[in-house]
């Protein structure tokens, strides 16, 4: 339904479409034309000239930094989504009214405290005399490599994911016609069969969704691969920032950074179009 | 037990918390038979359904489905299909795909269950739908899905919660000739739950009506109609006169009720009239049966004067709104043949009569 625009509805969308230009629409624009500006004698010059796209798509250590980036989000997408399911699912069928309040009342505190905080005490835990190894040291194991290597990166991922998909995973959860439930026991649909024949795919949008936001979180993080997984394997932030400290080569960082938008527009769009899949309004 | 029950509800009591939604329930349902459960709404009819049905388990007593209790089965593992008032059809799945979800369940295989599928839809009409989505179709169309999806496992008995109830009258009554016909070629048990009189008994060869977890009565609508067994069932079905007075005079097959009316005599042999000697009671005379005239009529009846204040036509049958001195209403239904000799206007003086042999006598609850 397309309507036009009245003096009413732009009193009350204006400042944020002034804002959306201002902070975005113009960086953006400003991040297409940088990535075109050359670097001569460590300064940027305007220019327009397609080296810098050449020089970092003919370099195999940004090819190779793209597919970690993608796998490892992926993979995390994935895992996040796959542990949180269950969680929703008892929040959402398995507990009282009250309990599912106080529940996601406890999703949402994570919130409170700044992500970065929360991947330092991570720290504390992985590094080599941390609390993990200290403990598994109690009964004769260890210690481990734990802190800076993939699977710390992952834990970060994790952390910064978990509690928004399982709030993402629970909205859509809840909104399932009760009653589908009900028809597809009464079709001798058993209760676990009926989670995978009529629950996910009632749910599907939310959970696609869900999986999308923890896919486009972990691609652009750089605190979790730096910090927990020590810069290594390299991630394409971690690439950005190692670009523009090594002679100023902004325009490339934007390169990648303009790779990076790109991959999460098609990643976004392809998530889309496949939770939507079938339904016809 | 009866041998062609095929299912027998033996003391089911069901509550809620402190809430009694069912209480002591015994009945049965016989095989191939079309059956109602009516009454307002609250009254427990859904809850006895979906007990049946095993979405709720009984609080106490015994539910047999041909003879074996089935109080700790899962309704996964029931076969008692039921369609619900929202039809509860899969909005993910197509037409075709939500009347095989049942096969697919029982592990038939696919071009099986394609075939068997596809035949049902066929029978209910819907098969140029076979690939719509449900959003796509139209309300009748929907119920023929949620039929078709519950009744393609060929079960011996099947489940229906309200299913009309969302649909225009037109549709409504088309739908009622579906059902009934569908019903007498399987030979399918049904079990209908509505608040409709007329879905009830257009329909089903019994009827239950129950009120506040109890069965009022149960029997064929005719019975039902003619001969209400409580004051509730005559009021409900709003189709009796009802007086309310003393049983006086039994005995040598008659009785006498004492009303603020008069008294009304009335033909009766039956046991529990005795039983009723000294009590509060109720007389109901079916609308129909209530006879008009201008002067006292003589012989044995019971005649009430009262004065006219409103008539209703239905069709070829007219309601005549009365009132006696006491303010109590009197309706009688009649053919306007059979009212053509009356002069009918508000406030004409009258007198209501009916034959002894046409009142029946409930207890007062």
């Amino acid at each position: 339904m397309r309507r036009p625009l009245s003096l009413y509805g732009l009193t009350f969308s204006l400042p944020l479409l002034v804002w959306q230009v201002l902070f975005f629409v113009f960086p953006l624009v400003f991040l297409v034309a940088l990535s075109f500006w050359t670097v001569k004698n460590f300064r940027m010059q305007p220019d327009f000239d397609g080296v810098n796209w050449a020089t970092m798509y003919g370099r195999a250590v940004f090819w190779q930094a793209y597919g970690t980036t993608f796998a490892l989000a992926a993979a995390a997408s994935v895992l996040v989504s796959v542990l949180a399911f269950p969680c929703s699912y008892a929040i959402s069928f398995k507990l009282s009214d009250t309990a599912r309040s106080w529940a996601v009342f406890l999703m949402v505190i994570p919130f409170f405290t700044s992500y970065l905080v929360r991947v330092y005490s991570w720290q504390i835990f992985l590094s080599d005399a941390g609390i993990v190894n200290v403990m598994l040291g109690w009964v004769g194991l260890g210690p481990y490599t734990l802190l800076n290597t993939v699977g710390a990166t992952m834990i970060g991922y994790l952390t910064l994911t978990f509690p928004l998909v399982v709030l993402l995973q629970l909205f859509s959860l809840v909104f399932i016609d009760r009653t589908l439930i009900e028809a597809a026991h009464n079709l001798r649909c058993g209760r676990l069969r009926t989670v995978f024949a009529v629950i996910i795919p009632s749910a599907r949008v939310g959970l696609v969704i869900a999986a999308l936001f923890a896919f486009i979180l972990s691609f652009g993080d750089f605190v979790s691969p730096i910090y927990l997984g020590g810069g290594d394997p390299t991630t394409l932030s971690i690439l950005i920032t190692d670009t523009t400290k090594s002679g100023q080569q902004w325009p490339r960082a934007a390169v990648i950074a303009l790779t990076m938008i790109g991959t999460l527009l098609a990643v976004a769009f392809a998530a889309v179009r496949f939770a939507y899949k079938g339904r016809t309004k | 037990m009866n041998k062609n029950a095929l299912v027998s509800f033996e003391g089911v009591v069901k509550r809620f918390g402190e809430f009694v939604a069912v209480q002591r329930m015994d009945f049965e349902i016989g095989k191939g038979e079309f059956l109602a459960i009516m009454g307002s709404s609250g009254c427990g009819k859904t809850t006895t359904l979906r007990m049946l049905a095993g979405l709720e388990a009984p609080s106490e007593g015994v539910i047999r489905l041909s003879g074996k209790p089935i109080n700790d089965l899962p309704t996964w593992s029931r076969d008692t299909p039921m369609v619900w008032q929202s039809l509860a059809l899969f909005p993910f799945l197509n037409v075709i795909e939500n009347v095989e979800f049942a096969l697919k369940m029982r592990g038939v295989g696919k071009a099986e269950r394609r075939r068997r599928a596809e035949q049902w839809l066929d029978r209910m009409q819907i098969s140029e739908f076979a690939g719509r989505n449900i959003s796509q179709l139209s309300g009748g169309q929907r119920q023929r899905v949620a039929l078709a999806r519950s009744l393609v496992v060929e079960p011996e008995i099947l489940l229906l919660d309200e299913p009309l109830s969302a649909l225009d009258a037109a549709l409504k009554v088309r739908m009622q000739s579906v059902l009934k016909n569908l019903q007498r070629e399987t030979g399918i048990t049904f079990v209908y739950v509505t608040h409709s009189q007329s879905e009830a008994f257009s329909m089903a060869d019994r009827v239950v009506i129950m009120s506040r977890g109890k069965i009022e009565q149960i029997g064929t609508p005719q019975e039902i109609y003619r001969t209400p067994r409580t004051r509730f069932v005559a009021n409900f079905l709003g189709s009796s006169n009802i007086f309310t007075g003393n049983v006086v005079e039994t005995g040598d097959g008659r009785a006498t009720l004492e009303t603020p009316m008069g008294a009304f005599g009335l033909v009766s042999s039956e046991q529990s009239t005795r039983a009723l000697m000294g009590r509060t009671a109720t007389l109901t005379v079916l609308d129909t049966k209530t006879n008009l005239s201008r002067t006292m009529p003589t012989g044995r009846v019971n005649a009430v004067p009262v004065r006219m204040i409103g008539e209703e036509f239905i069709g070829a049958t007219a309601t005549i709104y009365l009132e006696t001195g006491d303010g109590h209403e009197i309706r009688v239904q009649k053919s306007h043949e059979e009212l053509a000799s009356l002069p009918l206007q508000i406030g004409q003086e009258l007198v209501a009569y009916w034959n002894e042999e046409d009142g029946h006598l409930v207890p007062e609850e």
